[in-house]
């Protein structure tokens, strides 16, 4: 056990020594002199270089040129340039070992890393959120397609799974943008009349029921109280969603620890978290679909039915557990890939999270330092994460923990 | 249980229930794009979608009357699809497109911004803020990520395919190797190692088909490597031992016929995530530029106007979702077909 910890932590070593290598050399990949390319095109003349050369050759002189070369000269200087560039790594490494990621280039008065801490919170809520958002939702709907094999909810379920997965996130982003916040009065009629359908159905089967134990004498009275419990359930949600139709806002954040208080919080991150969520919900109802019905040939669930056990406790208490391993291990790879990919959502929805810091700060305006320290720190949490779910298994499946002591 | 009897409230698929429910489907789709020019967006958007709900359903049951129950109609649409889009992406500039790209040009012509969708009028999907048809830009948007994605995948094939075999092949410490640098190339979330390139590059069609090669590359390493490591094993790479070939001999005649079907069954999905992340830089404007379109950009341009004119943005993303649907479809059969692995299971 404990020597397969250490394993991973070994095979972490030279992937993260790749890692840093590759996203340094970021800057030498660039065509050109990596200091031009510091530089930028048209490269404003700092008023102090400006001052001294005016000092030294007067007035007169045309100093543009001058103040171009001694600029040049002061950056190659000051990121070391002419050293081998070996040299420069460990520096850079052994910087941004101790949490120093350098300062941006283009707003020399901020360093990266405080740009990184005041957006990453952003990022990390948004993927938390849409990661609970999706276990929440597909849990329920994959024991009940799995349940409901080849029935109706299952073969709609797979189908539109199979569609939502061929939806780019960005479009999702939209399409929820637009029914959510343009024409919020659609969703709120939809789901009213949704609602309706399901509770009659409810009340018609329940009905049934009563009918039939009426006729025949057969014990199913207990069911019939769980759908009008149901029924009314479902009804109540429905109304109170149609007359208190949440309303949320097409961009901008609020954090949680802003005076507007968590519900704001929770507000301006619902839409965007449900984009994320909406793709992961997919994938994890199949994913729980298929492995609930695998552990439902094993013959531990033969023997629990043989003892009499009812549907239900079968599925919660013997094929569930088994069933999420492989979810879990999912959820924690969708974490990471959350935690990569809400550049487009901070986008769509304008949230000041750290894709966006990137994009907008690093990428736009060709600033190396904030693009190789974003790149950094998001790998490198991905890569622990990757690591801490793959130890994680270990731990929480009892056939592997046994199996390879 | 009840779900069962809700699909029952639709009349037996027959061939004489297919054919009126084609005619029928065809008539919405009409009715919704080419007659309701003047009424919401949205009901235009439901008529039409349920035009092509009903006519799918009669195809379907037309289809599987004459070629048998287990027919797979959403395949073939799949592939008429994607047949359809990449020859109209070939012959582009032989169509008789509006003009999608100049504005100067629909300036001087005086034609009209953000024109809504009409079937029957020179401009079919409408026009955007700069009076730009939508049509030709989704066609030329659809020969870019096309071009692209032909290219990166390729590039991908070739190189991971050849990285993967030549660690599947020698195993030991060349595997070792290979396998850390497959590693940290797939733990770079993509889009985060798609920024870092995009960075360093000019964003024309050739250097984002080389970034987005980045994508499928430890992919193909992966699926080459586990197939070699299969087939090494067969008698008939023994026998061409026995018979005293040598290791490139072995490779290229014995192995890499028998590991590029495998490679190419995968290419399908892999072009849908290419031409996915492709847009996603284009919508985040780090990609290909205006004027040249892509679904992209066409999308981002179309954010701002899309509560009052729709259509901006859910055409070209219509026609993104369908063909990225289309190739996901066409991809997880031929996976099922041509992939060893996958079709013993």
């Amino acid at each position: 056990m404990t020597r397969l910890v250490t394993l991973k932590l070994i095979r972490l070593v030279p992937v993260m020594f790749l890692v840093s290598v590759l996203t340094f050399s970021l800057l030498e990949v660039a065509p050109g002199d990596p200091a031009l390319t510091i530089m930028g095109d048209n490269p404003p003349c700092p008023s102090l270089i400006e001052q001294e050369l005016v000092a030294e050759y007067g007035e007169e002189t045309d100093i543009s040129l001058l103040c171009t070369q001694a600029v040049y000269q002061s950056v190659r200087e000051r990121f070391n340039l002419d050293d081998p560039i070996w040299e420069r790594y460990l520096i850079w490494l052994g910087n941004a070992v101790t949490g120093d990621l350098g300062i941006r280039l283009t707003n020399q008065s901020f360093t990266v890393l405080e740009g990184i801490q005041q957006t990453f919170p952003v990022t990390l809520q948004i993927a938390i959120f849409s990661m609970g958002l999706a276990l929440l939702v597909s849990i329920p709907m994959g024991v009940w397609a799995a349940f409901h094999q080849g029935k109706g909810f299952d073969r709609l379920s797979g189908g539109s799974s199979f569609a939502i997965i061929s939806i780019p996130s960005f479009l999702i982003g939209l399409l929820l943008i637009f029914f959510f916040v343009w024409r919020p009065w659609m969703l709120r009629n939809v789901v009213l009349i949704f609602a309706m359908i399901w509770v009659a159905w409810l009340l018609w089967s329940a009905l049934k029921r009563i009918v039939s134990r009426m006729v025949s004498g057969s014990e199913a009275g207990a069911h019939a109280t769980t759908d009008f419990v149901l029924a009314a359930t479902v009804a109540l949600v429905a109304l109170g969603l149609f007359f208190w139709w949440p309303d949320f806002p097409r961009q901008g954040f609020s954090r949680w620890t802003s005076d507007e208080g968590i519900l704001e919080n929770f507000r301006t991150a619902f839409l965007p978290a449900l984009t994320v969520a909406l793709t992961e919900i997919a994938v994890f109802t199949r994913l729980l679909r298929s492995d609930i019905i695998a552990t439902l040939q094993e013959d531990f669930i033969l023997s629990a039915r043989a003892r009499g056990f009812s549907n239900r406790r079968i599925m919660f208490r013997h094929a569930l557990r088994p069933s999420s391993f492989s979810l879990i291990t999912l959820a924690g790879v969708a974490f990471g890939r959350a935690l990569g990919g809400t550049v487009i959502v901070e986008t769509i929805f304008r949230l000041p999270g750290m894709g966006r810091f990137i994009v907008d700060q690093g990428v736009r305006l060709n600033d190396y330092t904030v693009v190789m320290g974003g790149v950094l720190v998001l790998t490198t949490a991905v890569v622990l994460l990757n690591t801490g779910v793959d130890i994680a298994y270990y731990y929480l499946d009892p056939r592997i923990r046994r199996g390879r002591r | 249980m009840a779900d069962g009897k809700v699909f029952q409230l639709l009349p037996k698929r027959s061939l004489w229930a297919g054919i009126p429910a084609i005619v029928a489907g065809i008539i919405c789709i009409w009715v919704g794009l080419g007659v309701l020019t003047e009424s919401s967006s949205v009901v235009r958007g439901i008529v039409a979608i349920l035009g092509i709900a009903i006519g799918y359903w009669g195809l379907n049951s037309v289809v599987r009357h004459f070629k048998g129950e287990n027919f797979e109609t959403s395949l073939w649409l799949a592939i008429i699809w994607v047949v359809v889009l990449v020859l109209a992406a070939i012959f582009a500039d032989l169509l008789p497109l509006q003009e999608h790209r100049n504005t100067a040009q629909t300036l001087r012509a005086g034609t009209e911004t953000l024109l809504r969708p009409d079937l029957f009028s020179v401009h079919p999907f409408g026009t955007d803020r700069q009076a730009l048809d939508i049509l030709g830009g989704v066609i030329y948007g659809a020969r870019v990520s096309l071009q692209v994605s032909v290219i990166a995948i390729t590039l991908g094939i070739v190189i991971g395919g050849t990285i993967g075999t030549v660690a599947g092949f020698f195993r030991g410490k060349t595997d070792a190797v290979i396998g850390v640098f497959t590693d940290t190339l797939l733990s770079y979330p993509p889009l985060i190692l798609l920024l870092a390139l995009v960075t360093v590059l000019e964003p024309t069609p050739l250097n984002m088909a080389a970034v987005l090669a980045a994508l499928g590359i430890p992919t193909y390493i992966r699926i080459s490597r586990a197939n070699t490591l299969v087939f090494a094993q067969r008698e008939f790479v023994l026998a061409a031992r026995a018979m005293g070939a040598n290791r490139r001999r072995i490779i290229f005649r014995e192995l890499v016929p028998n590991v590029a079907l495998p490679l190419l069954s995968y290419a399908f999905i892999i072009v849908a995530v290419i031409i996915v992340a492709e847009a996603s830089l284009s919508f985040l404007g780090i990609g290909i530029q205006r004027p040249e379109p892509t679904w992209g950009n066409m999308i981002a341009a179309g954010q701002d106007d899309f509560d009052r004119h729709p259509h901006l943005v859910f055409i070209p993303g219509g026609v993104m979702f369908l063909t990225v649907f289309a190739l996901n479809r066409i991809g997880e059969k031929a996976r099922q077909l041509w992939d060893p692995r996958e079709a013993n299971i």
